[in-house]
């Protein structure tokens, strides 16, 4: 090999010029795109492929089934499928709304100086350490209808005389799930709020002052519109967790009674591991899918409109 | 000349190495897979590592990796490894949900086999149930009778007489239910039955009641027959049993086993896998088997064993050789005398096993009473729809108890879905 060929097979491969530093980046992050297509990408196109196909039991590397649009038309005429969407909406709303009340409220307080800060924090932060399968069981002994700890405080304080059937009555299994997710949601939303209040100079709170601003106004027109970009990202990313969760759902009341906390992961669930209907099931989740797409997109869309 | 010596020695180490890591596999044993969800069961568990231990023995060179999966995700589990094509080479599954399997071609048959070696599956209990579209795809490996455990303490401490009929039950049970301390919380229950396993759980607690109303699902030809006044009877004394607070609500098996066993709950209608539980718990002494008030007795086929139809012949070979291991007679009096359950072989020789497990004449009536009236929690007809079916039973039984319906209004409904779901 003479020293002319090495010279120019050192410069073919000289990745530090800067033509050719984008060939770098390339390189560094294949195997990351590599990585998701594999478990991501690949996954989603077998799903939607799956759901255009009436499949009991798929196997890997069978033949496939004739396209059918036949889970679809299932899906929109079935009672079921829109009983989970309401089901689902409502817990969007609730626990959303709940995690970010709780979530900035907290953040504003933890914002604060005063003794203890430290402390405040990390018992902010602590739900979200927690993992979620044992925060979940932790929750289904409190909630126990026969000897948890909520139906022991209603009969103490007076609020019930008997036991309060958490799991097995509509609206308190709803409610029950409900404050669960939000127990395990709002630290995220205190964290990411925490981190944006602390974003906002401090000379916008004094001149406001000097010009008289009440502590509302000065929420309303210095902290909320500033928060804002931090907020939007922040209600969505809550938004998708909530739509996508499963396993707080499963382990306390598995959607029932009466499908009243059967959401769309739910339903997709039951659809391919109980009923053993995969086709039906990817289409459910392909739907899931769609939504969460849009309602990001309006979200994100409807963030960039609230800042300054 | 150095650096060729250490050239030389570094392939001659990497040629080594990649000659042994190519020898590896062949030199290795043969494994075969096994999932099971009783790998740790009291009595059944050990049963299970007693027939690995003695197929390994048999088989030098073959290893039985024996790996526990946990019921409540157990069919999930299942159908995840074969849709992926990786079945385990024994196939362990409840008899409720092999039909499936079955069904999607994935279970050999197993006649060949069982004629190849002579084997006469007469009397065998509940095998007909392995029976799919005219071939035996699986051998059934429990099949069982419920009896009645009370807690002597408790019934005597009421002055009640152990319960013969429903209404005797009912009335003991609530002559049992008691808020021992005054705070307004129940301590002690009458008897208990698990609503949060699953619907396939919650119909075979309310079976219980259906059956000694004289009530089914399907009749022996699969039709449906839930709106009959039987059924109506049923509904009823499930919906009385589950309103009148004499039971928790909301609990796991698990959770109402223990209750029971720790000498919190009088009655437990339960199957002979109740036996591994009160042993270890602490009112182990005040516990008695009989049989139950309800009859005929709940009961039927449990569990199954069968083999992958795409796993190699060695291997089908092997796995066979494996299920003919517990079928033998010394296993299935094993089967008896460790687990405390009713071996389904007619040829299983059960004497003297009552000095060890003392209720067990009483697991053997009433799986007999149960086999002779070809009493099953899987409906005919209903087996591949089984956990459809199930569910929709559920949540109509749910909705007649939270919204107090009726249950005559209930049957109908239940009807009328379950033909639609058989369609």
């Amino acid at each position: 090999m003479t020293d002319t060929v090495r010279a120019g097979r050192g410069k073919f491969f000289d990745l530090a010029r800067p033509s050719r530093q984008h060939l770098l980046g390339y390189i560094l992050i294949a195997p990351a795109v590599l990585m998701v297509a594999a478990i991501i990408v690949w996954p989603l196109i077998l799903a939607i492929d799956l759901s255009f196909q009436q499949v009991k039991i798929p196997r890997l590397g069978g033949a496939s089934r004739p396209f059918s649009l036949n889970n679809y038309t299932w899906l929109f005429s079935s009672e079921e499928f829109w009983l989970a969407c309401w089901v689902t909406f409502k817990l969007v709303v609730v626990v959303t709304a709940g995690s970010v009340a709780v979530g900035l409220s907290t953040a504003l307080l933890a914002n604060n100086r005063f003794k203890g800060r430290t402390v405040a924090r990390l018992g902010i932060a602590l739900p979200w350490a927690v993992p979620e399968i044992i925060a979940v069981v932790i929750f289904a002994w409190m909630f126990d209808t026969s000897f948890g700890l909520f139906g022991w405080l209603a009969i103490q304080l007076g609020f019930s005389d008997q036991m309060i059937p958490w799991v097995s009555s509509s609206t308190a299994a709803f409610w029950a799930v409900a404050i669960t997710m939000v127990w395990k949601g709002f630290p995220f939303v205190s964290i990411m709020c925490l981190a944006g209040l602390q974003s906002i100079p401090s000379d916008y709170y004094a001149a406001a002052k000097v010009d008289g601003a009440s502590v509302f106004q000065r929420f309303r027109w210095i902290t909320m519109p500033l928060l804002m970009p931090v907020l939007g990202v922040t209600l969505v990313l809550t938004l998708l967790w909530v739509f996508r969760d499963f396993s707080i759902i499963k382990v306390l009341t598995g959607g029932g009674p009466l499908r009243s906390t059967q959401t769309l992961s739910i339903m997709t669930y039951d659809q391919a591991f109980q009923y053993h209907n995969f086709g039906r099931a990817a289409a459910v989740g392909v739907l899931t899918l769609v939504i969460c797409i849009i309602a990001s997109l309006l979200m994100l869309g409807r963030r960039s409109k609230s800042i300054y | 000349m150095n650096k060729r010596v250490k050239n030389l020695a570094l392939g001659a180490a990497t040629a080594t190495v990649m000659m042994m890591s190519g020898l590896g596999p062949a030199m290795a044993d043969t494994v075969l897979k096994f999932i099971s969800w009783q790998t740790d069961d009291a009595g059944t568990g050990e049963w299970w590592h007693s027939a690995i231990a003695e197929f390994e023995k048999q088989h030098p060179g073959v290893k039985i990796e024996f790996t526990k999966a946990e019921r409540s995700s157990y069919a999930d589990t299942m159908t995840t490894l074969f849709a992926a094509n990786q079945p385990p080479q024994i196939v362990h599954l409840a008899s409720f949900e092999f039909q499936m399997f079955a069904d999607s071609g994935w279970l050999e048959p197993l006649d060949p086999w069982l004629k190849k070696d002579g084997i006469d599956m007469t009397g065998w209990a509940g095998q007909k149930t392995c029976e799919w579209n005219g071939e035996t795809v699986c051998i059934m490996t429990n099949y069982f009778g419920f009896v009645m455990a009370y807690n002597k303490k408790m019934l005597d401490a009421a002055g009640i007489a152990v319960p013969k009929t429903y209404d005797e039950f009912l009335a003991a049970a609530k002559a049992t239910t008691k808020d021992l301390n005054g705070d307004g919380i129940v301590d002690q229950f009458g008897t208990g039955h698990e609503t949060k396993g699953g619907p396939g759980q919650y119909l075979t607690e309310m079976l219980n009641y259906i059956i000694d109303a004289g009530a089914y699902w399907t009749d022996k030809d699969g039709n449906i027959t839930i709106d009959t006044p039987q059924m109506v009877e049923g509904l009823t004394r499930w919906k009385t049993v589950m309103k009148s607070g004499i039971s928790p609500v909301d609990m796991s098996a698990s959770d109402v086993r223990k209750l029971f066993a720790d000498g919190k709950m009088a009655m437990r209608l339960d199957g002979p896998w109740l036996y591994g539980t009160t042993e270890k718990g602490t009112a182990k002494s005040d516990i008695v088997y009989a049989a139950p008030p309800l009859t005929p007795p709940l009961g039927g086929s449990s569990n199954v064993l069968a083999m992958p139809s795409d796993i190699p012949d060695d291997q089908k070979q092997l796995v066979w050789d494996f299920i003919k291991l517990t079928m033998t007679p010394e296993f299935q009096r094993s089967y008896a005398t460790m687990g405390g359950n009713t071996p389904p072989s007619p040829k299983a020789d059960v004497s003297g096993v009552e000095k060890t497990i003392p209720h067990f004449p009483v697991l053997l009536q009433t799986m007999k009473a149960a086999s002779e009236k070809g009493i099953d929690r899987v409906p005919i007809g209903l087996e591949l729809y089984y956990n459809e079916f199930s569910k929709m039973i559920m949540e109509e039984t749910q909705r007649m108890i939270i919204q107090d319906l009726d249950p005559a209004e209930v049957a109908k409904t239940m009807q009328s879905k379950a033909e639609s779901i058989k369609g």
